[in-house]
């Protein structure tokens, strides 16, 4: 693909961005910086407007109002989401949002002032940020996918920063001159978003053609939306354990961060008393913090999601928030108070907002529009206020001091669903009245006013020592959520195909099969070896009465008729006396005792003696008769000992019954003669299946043969098969140390063999050491296989190369992943592989994204840039980069 | 016995004539060329029974073995054209539940096409 302009431009600036991508992660940029521009026009004007108005002391009833208000609109959404399209959705929101800003701007700088408009547009702001930031992330959710959000996420969001930034500043800028030109400018503004918003549709409808209107139609039909509600997208969370661990780390999100503001705002609050330096403070954070994680998130967040995987990423902002709480809990001094809050919302905004929305992607459309709006909408303010509240308990029920008026000047930088707005709930009568400290509103005395710093410290360390427990809390749940991400990943991948020896040995009684085509081969043959075959088929209670008909009709009629007349001939075979003869008990128990006869077994040494030299009539057939019988005789016969020789016999028909008759009889003696027989391709099979019987007993035997590089390659390769189909820790365990010690010639039999035994027995364990050393191994062989295949000079010849991915490639691809299957989940791990191998782009993307969170660090660091889905020329470069690391990392060891 | 492959529409047919039995084996098995062909990188195969008149139960283990090895791979093998009386001893045996068997081999082309 052509590298445009634009490509290389945001290549440079460090976006991890692919041929292809690059228009639509500007677009997502640009809607984002288009709606959080007007936002942070219109959350001042808010704020200013209400604390002018009704005043902080009525701050509360705005919470409370705004929370019931995005409630109520939240079960309305809900419904229209799954009615109305999403591109009409978004687009008819923006307009609703521009004529009511229009509204708004009419009736706050209008000629007459309306008492009860602040606390109506308190409620619009909220609505406003809510919606329009779900619609984006819903957005950003169906366009990417998990891989490709890793990677572009953090300069997406980023969009959002810097209208923020920008919003911040130029309110700034404006708000004492010209105010009333704030509002005009953020429709303004969203009028541009609708044109941005719609490019990215066209670019959607571009990338995925709408399938034809009469399959639409069918389509309209089947999937009629159902009934949802509040109480429906609540029971959506409810019954799934994935949805309602996303719900509760957003819960505990949301209380932990209003904890936060509240313990940072506090210790300011105790060391600083002067009015202007404290706004400096507040500013300060209001700038320095929205550019910090501006930059954070362009230049690292994806970096990071990518280096410590979407697991280690959602711990990384708890974790430095336990820190600053712990340590504000010991010690509540100012440089505390701004590191926790540095932390709070460098983080916050950079990093964790934006993996929490990565771990949306792999939901399925319908439960993730469900799911998202209402935990976004609803649970988001309703875990804001539950952290109120509980903040006043704990101010309340600590201390004996009367209620204290909950002031905030709300200094949020940048609100989202899932990223608090801060409720800051103070002990101290008004935020920035400072000579009312220590008073309540009507003037009461509480304490002594000298006493009020060190009551807030003791305030500062409970809720810290309460934040710590939350903080556990959402710790705990963060891993548990991501632990459920890659099930849930794993559930976008299907298993598109299984071993085969596996589904063979389910569904198909191979012995049986076997021996009912032997029956009838055998009947023109010999009628002695027809009669022992239709025995062992007594005996195996396998003489059904099709089978019965089957091997009865003579053979050139057989060859000739029809399938119909086969079953309506009635024609009931060659030897007609079975079906009186036949009442197989007694069969078995006469031919049995028969056999065990001294005399049975004097007249028949002499005979087999005569068969074995070949002075009988049809001497092959003698000895395939003398073969088929010892094994009908057990073990104890003197006459089993004949078997060996039969066993070196050259006549493969007389092997197989011999083969045969040793899987039945067991003896030691037997072993070298069959284990020989598996160089032969046409005895190996029956060789192979006489050698299981013996099971573990001859593994230690097996493996004398399999690591022996004297010995025929076949019969090696035939001796780990053997080992593969007996399959007990054992067998693993040698077969693990050819791998180990083996110079490679025969690595595709053994892993191969080794993966027969961990798809059969999962129970089966592998030296991890011995395993991840091979992985590496084979790897290199596949970097400079690659980089060997792909790196022709000539562009003719780079075309031509470029259509075909050697064979040798994908065998050592498959053997790459069989190794990583003996060691993870097997099946997690060829889900990967299938997909990555055959799967289209998006299952190639998950493919690796549940590869990135299943295999460990050091491995998966290798492994992962190889299989992403690449051009050539990247490919090829990561494959030299590969290479070159791992020639260091072999030095470096030694 | 004796085979031949051919290609079409990137399937690789075995046309196979005589008996598949364990006495009537040349220098390579059926099984060996299936994996020659799957070394080359083929993934979807046929076999022609067309001119089968008999196989035992070496014949059978050639076939499952075939098949094992292709769908390891992610591949598909298939039999077309089979004798009735061969048909009906796979049934019996119940290899029918695991081989796609189809009367002609277009039918099983197409089947090839449709995956």
């Amino acid at each position: 693909m052509a590298k445009s302009r634009l490509y290389r431009i945001l290549s440079r600036i460090g976006v991890e961005i692919r041929p292809g991508e690059e228009v639509i992660a500007s677009l997502l940029f640009l809607y984002f910086f288009f709606i959080m521009f007007p936002y942070y026009i219109i959350k001042p004007i808010r704020d200013a407007k209400y604390l002018i108005g009704p005043g902080s002391i009525e701050l509360p009833r705005a919470y409370i109002s705004a929370a019931i208000a995005v409630g109520i609109f939240v079960a309305f959404y809900s419904r229209l989401q799954v009615r109305v399209p999403r591109r009409v959705l978004i687009i008819s929101s923006l307009v609703f949002f521009i004529v009511t800003c229009f509204l708004s701007q009419q009736l706050f700088f209008g000629d007459k002032e309306y008492t009860w408009m602040p606390l109506v547009f308190w409620i619009w702001a909220n609505i406003f940020i809510v919606v329009l930031v779900t619609q984006f992330w819903i957005l950003v959710n169906d366009v990417f996918n998990p891989r490709e959000a890793k990677r572009l996420i953090g300069f997406v969001g980023g969009g959002g920063l810097l209208g923020g930034i920008f919003g911040a500043l130029l309110t700034g800028v404006l708000g004492r001159k010209v105010p009333e030109y704030l509002l005009p400018i953020a429709f303004g503004i969203l009028i541009i978003s609708i044109f941005v918003v719609n490019s990215i549709f066209i670019w959607q409808r571009k990338k995925n053609p709408p399938v034809d209107k009469v399959k639409k139609k069918d389509q309209t039909k089947r999937t009629k939306p159902a009934k949802v509600g509040f109480l429906d997208s609540f029971n959506t969370i409810r019954k799934n354990k994935y949805l309602m661990l996303l719900a509760v780390v957003v819960i505990l999100t949301v209380i932990v961060a209003t904890f936060i503001d509240y313990q940072s705002k506090t210790v300011i609050d105790i060391y600083e008393d002067r009015i202007d330096r404290m706004l400096l403070i507040f500013g300060f954070f209001h700038a320095g913090l929205l550019v910090l994680p501006f930059f954070i998130s362009i230049f690292m967040t994806s970096a990071i999601i990518r280096r410590l995987g979407i697991g280690l990423t959602l711990l990384l902002f708890p974790f430095v928030l336990l820190l600053c709480a712990g340590g504000i809990a010991v010690w509540p001094i100012l440089p505390l108070a701004y590191a926790i809050k540095a932390s709070d919302k460098s983080l916050s905004f950079s990093v964790n907002q934006f993996v929490r929305e990565l771990l949306y992607i792999p939901i399925s459309p319908e439960l993730k529009y469900k799911a998202k709006v209402f935990i976004d909408m609803f649970l988001n303010r309703f875990a804001k206020l539950l952290g109120a509240l509980i903040l006043l308990i704990l101010a309340f029920s600590f201390f004996n001091v009367k209620k204290p008026s909950v002031a905030s000047n709300n200094v949020d930088i940048l609100e989202k669903p899932g990223v608090v707005e801060k409720t800051e709930v103070s002990v101290k009568s008004e935020a920035l009245e400072k000579p009312d400290v220590g008073k309540k509103s009507g003037g009461q005395r509480l304490t002594d006013e000298s006493e009020l710093p060190d009551i807030r410290k003791k305030i500062v360390r409970r809720v810290s020592v309460v934040s710590l427990f939350f903080i556990l809390a959402w710790i705990f749940f963060n891993l548990k959520v991501s632990k459920e991400y890659t099930k849930t990943v794993k559930k976008k991948l299907e298993i598109k195909w299984d071993r085969a020896d596996r589904m063979v040995a389910e569904k198909v009684d191979v012995d049986y099969t076997k021996l009912v085509f032997d029956t009838i081969e055998s009947r023109d043959r010999s009628s002695v070896l027809y009669a022992m075959n239709v025995f062992d088929l007594i005996k195996k209670d396998k003489l059904t009465p099709e089978v019965k008909r089957l091997i009865s009709h003579k053979s050139d009629e057989v060859k000739m008729s029809a399938l119909g007349s086969l079953f309506e001939s009635g024609e009931i075979g060659l030897l007609p006396e079975m079906d009186e003869i036949i009442s197989e008990d007694v069969l078995e128990k006469e031919i049995g005792e028969i056999m065990s006869l001294d005399v049975y077994q004097e007249v028949m040494k002499s005979y087999m003696e005569k068969a074995l030299k070949g002075e009988t009539m049809e001497s092959e057939t003698a000895k395939m008769e003398v073969a088929k019988a010892i094994g009908l005789m057990g073990s104890e016969s003197p006459l089993a000992l004949k078997l060996e020789e039969l066993l070196w016999d050259e006549s493969p028909e007389v092997s197989k019954y011999a083969l045969e008759s040793a899987a039945k009889l067991k003896k030691k003696e037997y072993v070298p003669a069959i284990i020989q027989k598996l160089s032969n391709p046409i005895t190996s099979e029956d060789a192979s299946v006489a050698l299981k019987r013996y099971g573990d007993t001859i593994t230690g035997t097996l493996s004398d043969y399999l690591s022996d590089r004297e010995e025929n390659v076949e019969l090696r390769k035939g001796a780990g098969s053997v080992l593969a189909r007996i399959g007990t820790q054992d067998a693993g365990d040698f077969l693990t140390w050819e791998l180990e010690e083996g110079k490679g010639e025969i690595d595709i039999e053994v892993i191969d063999a080794l993966d027969r035994i961990r798809s059969e027995n999962p129970d089966v364990q592998f030296r991890v050491a011995t395993v991840e050393t091979k992985i590496v191994q084979k790897i290199k062989e596949y970097c400079q296989l690659f980089v060997k295949h792909f790196s022709a000079k000539s562009k003719r010849k780079k075309a031509e190369k470029r259509k075909i991915l050697p064979e040798d490639l994908n065998v050592l691809m498959m053997n790459i992943f069989k190794l990583f299957g003996l060691i993870y989940s097997r099946e997690d791990i060829m889900r990967a592989y299938q997909n990555i191998r055959v799967g289209t782009k998006d299952s190639v993307d998950y493919a690796v994204e549940l590869l990135d969170n299943t295999i460990r660090k050091e491995m998966k660091e290798i492994i992962v840039p190889l299989m992403e889905d690449l051009p050539l020329e990247e490919r090829v470069k990561r494959c030299r980069g590969c290479l070159k690391d791992l020639t260091r990392s072999n030095k470096k060891n030694g | 016995m004796e085979i031949n492959a051919r290609e079409k529409d990137d399937v690789v047919i075995f046309d196979i004539e005589g008996e598949i039995r364990r006495s009537d084996i040349s220098d390579l098995t059926l099984h060996q060329l299936v994996k020659d062909q799957l070394d080359t990188g083929k993934r979807n195969i046929l076999l022609n029974f067309q001119n089968v008149e008999f196989i035992d139960s070496f014949g059978v283990g050639e076939v499952l073995a075939s098949y094992i090895s292709t769908n390891n791979l992610g591949g598909k093998l298939k039999i077309a054209k089979i004798s009735k009386k061969l048909y009906l001893v796979f049934q019996v045996t119940m290899l029918t539940k695991v081989l796609e068997i189809f009367d002609e081999e277009d039918m099983a082309l197409d089947s090839f096409e449709k995956e």
